[in-house]
């Protein structure tokens, strides 16, 4: 069994004029010590999909169906009181901007030992060790020292440091990390990302990786997700779908990347932008900017199909698929 | 050799942090001090822009790179050196003598949501520079050209009478570009212009600038953190740190056969779509803060190849054999 299985998934947010679906139908697992890539540009969904795993999403926005299996256990039916003994403990997250996520009022100290307090019947004195084990694990230069200090006294690579090394303390099954290293330099970026890397490898720890870096994902993760417009695309191994993208948006991602294309000439581009979330089309969202759409595409989202390892929801894929199993098929 | 079109001479650019006199006078060991503090952005910078070319200025936050461009531009005063454009020096001029050279070099900004006036609609944010430039034009003139501008950056020119915030963030961009590009310029200045935006738009936006380029003979200043960008945009590219310029060269050079250490450690931090584990060149430490430079080198901290004169001496940009300018004094005596 999956460690964490999400099936069917809907959140819908209610506004004035009816309810914006942010996810529809999305169903992914995640094994113990997997690491998994979420791609999508913004807009797609994404860190709602994050989010709504922890049942984390804020009002007007909920969950409308679909279940999330953690061990079995459904999170998404689960009450706030139950839900609180898994956040930060079973399951940790770790978000984009440090200094938002870190209290600018108290030492990294005392937010670690809180943190550990909440979960375990421990003394501060044994939480506080833990803590310095888990600035240790993260290799930061003097750790002892680094208890003390506030937040603002550190560099946005040394916080980003302390927020894995929270994520870290309750020894954690799983940790989501939305856009860890966005709003790093790139130099610092290579070294949390290598560091993220390693500690998940060591602790067997299961990592959701929440990018729009195409680099990052083909570089951490195993498997990944592409979505758009709410839904995931195409899944599958990482490897196996940055080397052959099957849909039209992914295989536009990459082809859209400057180091796809030749020195000073043009590069490919996706006509368009990702439709907001108050005039998603009918069927494939993706149609409008597809130069495969055809009428069908314009009625009703296509169905996964299966092509190697990853699965597609495009009606173009689904096609081609069919047409090579009849050519088999005359053959033999 | 043909002149630069911009050229930048030993610039340098402190920003003060010790407020009024009163702020700055302390009391220590019994007797009054007066304390200056400064961020020293940039310091001591050469640069030249050949017309026709992009010359990228590539480095980490806090490298200095945008103040060069705002300098560059005007936008600040530099507190030493010159800013000299087709053989005009330009960082001195009365306001009333640099108007031309205000019309024939432009910025676009990084973050379309904050550049364009939100009170303003499209058709006005297009026409104010116009009218400031061409006092003379008429109404028809005018609107000719904000169609002609806004169809070349493919924004319907009927949308004229929309406001900023109707558009999505690669719109507003192509709005930005359309705004510098409505008066001729000769020379763009772009910070960071695509870094807010999402990958399939960043590559809308890079094709225009480029179609720009060729289209009205364009000569580009382009500031960027994204080396990815850099190799497919520029001609040359220069690497900053800590407010020096460390290496300079054609954009294949560099990136086939970097010679200074940050570069090689910058250049391997890339992710790459093909590599399946990262491996990077680890720095020590974190850049250290442009308040209180280091002495010698800026970079001697963290680099590898650190010894005793790279503690002591600034080293100034030399030509190796293959062309490439770069500022080290490993490479210098041939330790690297």
């Amino acid at each position: 069994m999956a460690l964490l299985e999400v099936k069917d998934l809907d959140v819908r947010f209610a506004v004035r004029g009816g309810d914006l679906t942010a996810l529809r139908g999305i169903s992914f697992t995640l094994d113990k010590g997997e690491r998994l890539g979420l791609v999508g540009e913004s807009g797609a969904g994404k860190s709602v999909a994050a989010f709504s795993i922890l049942n984390l999403i804020a009002k007007p926005g909920y969950i409308a169906g679909g279940q999330i299996l953690f061990e079995g256990r459904d999170l998404a039916a689960m009450s706030e009181r139950e839900l609180r003994k898994i956040r930060g403990n079973r399951i940790a997250m770790i978000f984009q901007d440090p200094m938002m996520t870190l209290n600018p009022v108290l030492t990294i100290g005392t937010q670690m030992v809180e943190a550990i307090l909440a979960h375990r019947k421990i003394s501060k004195k044994e939480a506080r060790a833990i803590a310095l084990d888990r600035l240790q694990k993260v290799q930061i230069p003097s750790p002892e020292k680094r208890l003390d200090q506030y937040p603002h006294e550190l560099s946005g690579g040394m916080r980003q440091r302390v927020i894995i090394a929270i994520a870290l303390l309750l020894d954690p099954e799983i940790i989501i990390a939305d856009e860890p290293t966005t709003a790093l330099d790139v130099t610092i970026q290579a070294e949390i990302m290598d560091l993220l890397l390693n500690l998940c490898e060591q602790e067997n720890v299961a990592l959701m990786l929440i990018t729009h870096d195409l680099g990052v994902v083909s570089q951490v993760t195993q498997r990944m997700l592409v979505m758009y417009s709410g839904r995931i695309i195409e899944q599958g191994p990482t490897r196996e779908i940055i080397n052959d993208a099957q849909h039209p948006y992914t295989q536009g991602l990459i082809n859209a990347l400057p180091q796809m294309g030749e020195p000073g000439e043009r590069l490919f581009q996706i006509p368009g932008s990702m439709p907001s979330l108050k005039n998603v089309p009918s069927g494939c969202p993706f149609h409008p900017r597809c130069k495969f759409a055809t009428e069908q595409c314009k009625q009703a989202m296509p169905e996964y199909v299966r092509s190697g390892n990853v699965n597609v929801a495009c009606y173009e894929v689904a096609n081609l698929i069919e047409q090579e199993k009849r050519m088999q098929e005359a053959e033999s | 050799m043909t002149s630069p079109l911009v050229s930048i001479r030993g610039l340098e650019k402190r920003f003060d942090l010790s407020g009024s006199l009163l702020e700055q006078i302390t009391f220590e060991g019994g007797r009054f001090r007066r304390k200056q503090e400064a961020v020293h952005a940039i310091n001591g910078v050469d640069l030249e822009v050949q017309k026709g070319e992009a010359l990228c200025v590539v480095g980490e936050s806090g490298c200095g790179k945008s103040t060069v461009a705002r300098t560059v531009m005007g936008l600040l005063s530099p507190s030493a050196g010159e800013i000299h454009y087709d053989g005009q020096r330009i960082d001195n001029l009365e306001r009333k003598d640099s108007l031309p050279y205000r019309r024939k070099m432009q910025m676009i900004f990084q973050n379309p949501y904050a550049s364009l006036n939100p009170r303003m609609t499209i058709q006005q944010t297009l026409e104010e520079p116009i009218r400031f430039h061409h006092p003379d034009w008429s109404q028809v003139q005018v609107r000719d050209k904000i169609h002609e501008v806004m169809h070349s950056v493919g924004i319907d020119p009927d949308w004229g009478s929309r406001f900023g915030h109707e558009f999505s963030g690669g719109q507003r961009q192509r709005i930005a570009i359309a705004r510098a590009l409505a008066v001729d310029p000769e020379f763009i200045v772009a910070d960071e212009p695509i870094s807010a935006l999402d990958v399939s738009i960043q590559a809308q936006v890079l094709n225009l600038l480029m179609d720009a380029q060729e289209s009205h003979g364009l000569t580009y200043l382009f500031i960027t953190h994204d080396l990815a960008v850099v190799e497919h945009f520029g001609t040359r590219v220069a690497v900053m740190y800590l407010g020096r310029v460390c290496e300079l060269a054609d954009t294949r050079t560099l990136f086939s056969a970097p010679r200074h250490p940050y570069t090689q450690a910058l250049l391997s931090a890339i992710p790459k779509l093909e590599d399946d584990r990262p491996n990077h060149i680890r720095l020590k430490g974190e850049v250290p803060t442009p308040v209180n430079l280091p002495s010698g080198c800026v970079f001697h901290g963290r680099c590898p190849y650190a010894n005793e004169r790279c503690r002591q001496e600034v080293p100034q940009l030399i030509t190796t054999d293959g062309g490439i300018q770069v500022a080290c004094h490993a490479v210098e005596e041939g330790r690297l």
